[in-house]
């Protein structure tokens, strides 16, 4: 219906204004300077955490509650997109929030698989509900039934009727026989990602562009990482690795993810496809440890394409998709910070994994 | 209006044994928002009971919901009387205990019986399209050289499975296009089964499983699940009418049951958020004044040893945790929608939803003027807030505002003089098309009084907030409203000497404004934070090293005087956008006299005139729209704007179900 500059008009000025609420990274050299979470804590209520911090009280300053009052600045953000998104990006955009429900989703099917031996019903769902990212009435998982129901098949009888019926009829077959969430998992992450790439298919011009761009680097990611974490892991074969992976994305095409299911070696298709991406072949020499480290190089290079968006015409839903994506990146960091400040690790062990410390962005 | 509501903290402290009246009170009432005050209870005085009691309620009421559900009954309360205490839980649990197990036999036999049916019927739909075959299935499976396998398999799955088999000899067919789940078939030799099947489990192909009883050709099986469906299908009706019974039998008691559960659940949810001393608990919340004393009554015939103690909550420091509640008018609602829709007013601030409602349909009348567009605008608003047409009742909430701006453009266009278009119908004040440096003028003088207003708002809230650095060294406080005066005066001076070739002001003014201009540079651009930091006690003046400090502090100062000339500059959009729509519709004139050969007369030129004007309506409103609110986000709010503030959602005991 709306769309060009007179569908674009407020939600670019509405996410220009969250997107000056972002942290700069001389905040985030600020906060990393906290000697310990205390201090972290207290620095970001000087940010526009604040106010979703304001409101705990001195008994819930741990880790945990930190951590789900700064996701829901993030669902907050989404919630904004969302409602000012032009109707036919819209799809697009509620999908894109799916990931979070993917997540909690598979966080109550873990907890009903492997916490039988915890006391009470009241106790499960109570550590169940502090690791869920705080969706709100988006959500259509009804989670606290899922999780007292006590048995997968119960829990995946009561989402008749949400987006995950479908998928997770097929899988369930390979769940009764195997005892085993990974069929569900990733059936859920396939049909997930699938649904985001036609979302973003049916769309034209500017938006369908840049949110190939954008969707099409994050799917890249998440490709390659299955697809090598499927052969060091799980010594999946070759039919089994395709079959759990993704014919498309951005700069990553079928070609490339059938060489490494048959075997080709990670590092040179890696350096074809990112021969900006410096020391491949380091860092894949013993992938346990060189693929998380991989895997913050690839977002960092997400995060560039994201900015990327923000330059030029500004009437297009590259921007809030940026957006959202750099926003997500930002609560990742924060996490790991106050999970290192907690810990009292340090900064040379966890600096690595900060996404936005080691990049220079421009002033908002 | 033009605050947010006054609020005061209130704590009470409430004897245990009027624990119930008063929340009943507090919910019934429905002004009390209320603070998880739990913390401020005694811990050694066990866990919280009243969290088990809430979760008990909570587990019961679902159960009821589920019961109702199997029963196809309806959730609604049956006479929802109020109630004064909270339920017992043991009676109702027996109770839900006695009806369930009533109506859990038979529902769980109808479930099984349904997911039977379910099977038969796939297993049928998957034998369809080898139903004329003359092989025994059973023995196919049994190949000494071939794999096969037949089974349904997500549409989506079907091109990874093929490509991921590229490598075996193999031969797949789709023997029924489904859009979801089509079914397939696929043949291999043997010696490859084990990359088949791996293929084959990985892309989630469900293989189908004929049971023992079924044998030989696809036709003799589809007989006999034909059979075992018409079997099932009876059992299923009889099945639906022992639970018709049964839900006919306890209607009325689920319907009560439900509604005392609700209400007990609500009850005890709000008092485990309360603090629990020895004999007493703590309660703790947001009243707005103006219901204050009302409450208070309630509660003190509640409870005779209440102890309430109410404070009035300065709209300075950091109010950042009250609630903020919008005392507007319903007629502003459109407005408020506007206002939130940038962001929510914080406590201390001023709500600019009053001051919007009148500069909103300004602008919008001044640069969309034409009475008959105007009304035209007007009328679809109307209809749009009338929520007749189904297609429309998404934007109900714009439609009061677009009758509005409707008006305002009506208003506009008296004073233009024009009526679709037709300009020499009514007499005018100002022709936008014939005085067009009087126009963007007069724009540009409504902007400069629009952004002094912002300026001026921002060092009352600064005011308000007891923000005194903010007050003096902001860019838009005190130093940058003298800056900004600065900034117009030698601004109309030089356009006065380019476009009107004559001196506006004295040479003194011009000299002083020069003065002024440097010293509030540097006190509210250059060492704006340094000052700040200086008034807040805050050290080191200076965060980093004095070259970065110097580096920034002079992006800023040619950062703000770009800002100050764009953001008056800006403005001019609503001279220029007077001048485009009486330009649009002298085209639509143009074109109408050359269809017609130069008459105002004829079907040709009506066609074009009415056409046009749709034209230019659907067009420019809405563009025009987009651009008063850009004037009103970015530049207007900008200034004095910064909200943030959180909802005021008061406990509410709801006598009928949430919607």
């Amino acid at each position: 219906m709306a769309s060009g500059v007179a569908g674009y008009a407020a939600i670019s000025a509405r996410v220009r204004a969250m997107y000056a609420d972002l942290l700069t990274p001389q905040d985030f050299a600020r906060l990393s300077e906290a000697p310990d979470f205390l201090s972290l804590f207290n620095a970001l209520k000087s940010t526009a955490y604040g106010r979703y911090l304001d409101g705990l009280k001195d008994k819930d300053i741990n880790p945990r509650h930190v951590i789900i009052q700064i996701k829901r600045k993030l669902a907050d953000s989404y919630n904004s997109v969302i409602q000012m998104a032009p109707v036919e990006t819209r799809p697009l955009v509620k999908q894109l929030y799916r990931y979070y429900e993917i997540g909690n989703l598979k966080a109550v099917l873990r907890a009903i698989v492997t916490v039988s031996s915890w006391n009470t019903e009241r106790a499960i769902w109570d550590r169940v509900r502090d690791v869920l990212f705080p969706l709100g009435p988006a959500s259509v998982l009804p989670a606290q039934a899922m999780v007292e129901s006590g048995s997968v098949a119960a829990a995946i009888d009561l989402l008749q009727g949400t987006p995950y019926e479908e998928t997770l009829s097929f899988a369930m077959k390979r769940y009764s026989a195997e005892q085993n969430l990974f069929p569900l998992e990733v059936a859920l992450d396939l049909s997930y990602w699938r649904r985001l790439w036609s979302e973003a298919q049916k769309l034209t011009g500017q938006d369908r562009e840049h949110s190939i761009r954008i969707i099409g680097s994050l799917l890249d990611m998440n490709n390659l990482m299955w697809t090598i974490r499927y052969r060091v892991y799980h010594k999946l074969s070759e039919e089994e690795i395709i079959n759990y992976t993704l014919p498309f994305g951005y700069r990553v095409h079928d070609s490339d993810i059938r060489a490494i299911a048959a075997g080709a070696d990670f590092a040179s298709v890696f350096t074809r496809l990112y021969p900006e991406i410096p020391d491949v072949n380091t860092l894949l020499e013993n992938p346990r440890t060189g693929l998380p480290k991989l895997e913050v190089l690839f977002k960092r290079r997400i995060m560039q394409e994201c900015l990327a968006a923000f330059v030029g015409n500004p009437f297009h839903i590259g921007i809030p998709l940026a957006f959202l994506v750099l926003h997500d990146f930002e609560m990742q960091d924060l996490i790991v910070l106050i999970e290192a400040k907690s810990s009292g690790l340090p900064e040379e062990e966890y600096r690595p994994f900060l996404l936005k410390a080691n990049l220079l962005l421009p002033e908002h | 209006m033009f605050f947010p509501e006054a609020m005061n903290e209130v704590e009470l402290i409430v004897p245990s044994k009027d624990l119930l009246a008063v929340t009943n009170i507090l919910g019934k009432h429905g002004v009390f928002h209320q603070i998880d005050s739990t913390y401020l209870g005694l811990e050694n005085l066990g866990p919280n009971t009243w969290q088990e009691k809430a979760a008990g309620y909570s587990n019961l009421e679902r159960r009821i919901q589920l019961i109702m559900q199997n029963l196809n009954l309806s959730e609604e309360y049956s006479g929802a009387s109020d109630v004064d205490s909270l339920s017992d839980l043991e009676p109702m649990q027996s109770a839900v205990d006695r009806i369930e197990a009533d109506v859990k036999k038979t529902s769980d036999q109808l479930a099984a019986e349904k997911k039977s049916l379910e099977q038969l019927e796939s297993q049928l739909h998957q034998l369809e399209p080898i139903a004329g075959a003359n092989v025994n299935v059973g023995a196919l499976q049994k190949s000494s050289y071939l794999h096969s396998v037949l089974g349904i398999i997500p549409a989506e799955n079907v091109s990874r499975l093929e490509t991921s088999l590229s490598r075996v000899p193999h031969a797949f067919f789709t023997l029924r296009e489904d859009p979801k789940r089509p079914v397939v078939w696929l043949v291999g030799p043997r010696s490859n089964s084990d990359v088949i099947d791996r293929a084959v489990k990985s892309a989630y192909l469900n293989p189908l499983v004929l049971p023992e009883e079924f044998e030989g050709t696809p036709a003799e099986i589809n007989a006999s699940i034909r059979k075992a469906i018409e079997i099932s299908n009876q059992n299923i009706s009889q099945l639906n009418a022992t639970l018709a019974r049964l839900a006919d039998e306890h209607k009325q008691e689920l319907r009560k049951l439900l509604w005392d559960v609700h209400v007990s659940r609500l009850i005890a949810d709000a008092i485990a958020r309360f603090g629990q001393l020895r004999n007493t608990y703590v309660v703790v919340g947001w009243v707005p004044s103006a219901v204050l004393a009302g409450l208070t009554q309630r509660l003190k015939q509640a409870s005779r040893e209440i102890l309430i103690q109410a404070t009035p909550i300065e709209p300075a420091g950091h109010s950042s945790n009250v609630p903020v509640a919008l005392g507007n008018p319903r007629s502003l609602s459109p407005f408020e929608l506007l206002v939130n829709t940038y962001a929510r007013p914080r406590y201390e601030e001023i709500d600019p939803t009053a001051l919007i409602a009148i500069t909103f349909p300004l602008l919008y009348g001044a640069m969309f003027g034409d009475v008959g567009h105007g009304l035209v605008v007007a009328a679809f608003g109307w209809l749009v807030a009338s929520k007749v047409v189904p297609a429309l009742r998404g934007l109900a909430a714009l439609g009061g505002l677009l009758v509005i701006c409707g008006i305002s453009a009506t208003i506009f266009g008296f004073i233009y003089g024009s009526v679709f278009g037709f300009e020499e119908v009514l007499p005018h004040l100002i022709r936008p098309s014939q005085s067009i440096l009087q126009i963007l003028g007069i724009a540009i003088g409504v902007g400069i009084v629009l952004l002094n207003i912002g300026i001026l708002l921002n060092l009352y809230n600064a005011v308000r907030a007891r923000d005194w650095p903010r007050f003096f060294f902001d860019s838009n406080g005190l130093a940058g409203w003298i800056l900004y005066l600065s900034f117009v005066v030698l601004f109309i001076q030089i356009v006065g000497k380019l476009i009107l070739s004559r001196t506006i002001f004295p040479s003194g003014v011009i000299t002083l404004a020069w003065v002024l201009m440097a010293l509030t540079t540097l006190v509210a651009v250059i060492f704006s934070e340094p000052l700040k930091h200086w008034m807040e006690g805050h050290r080191p003046l200076v965060e980093g090293s004095l070259a970065i400090f110097g580096v920034q502090a002079f992006f800023e100062m040619v950062e703000k005087y770009i800002s100050m000339f764009s953001n008056t500059l800006s403005y001019v959009r609503v001279g220029a956008f007077a001048i485009v729509h009486a330009g649009f519709t002298s085209a639509v004139f143009v074109i109408a006299h050359l269809v017609s050969g130069g008459t105002e007369a004829g079907f040709g030129f009506w066609v074009v005139v009415v056409l046009g004007n749709l034209f230019v309506i659907g067009l420019e409103a809405f563009i025009v729209f987009i651009q008063t609110m850009r004037l009103h986000y970015y530049e207007f709010f900008s200034k004095f704007f910064r909200g943030g503030g959180s909802p005021y959602e008061p406990l509410a005991l709801a006598s009928a179900p949430k919607k």
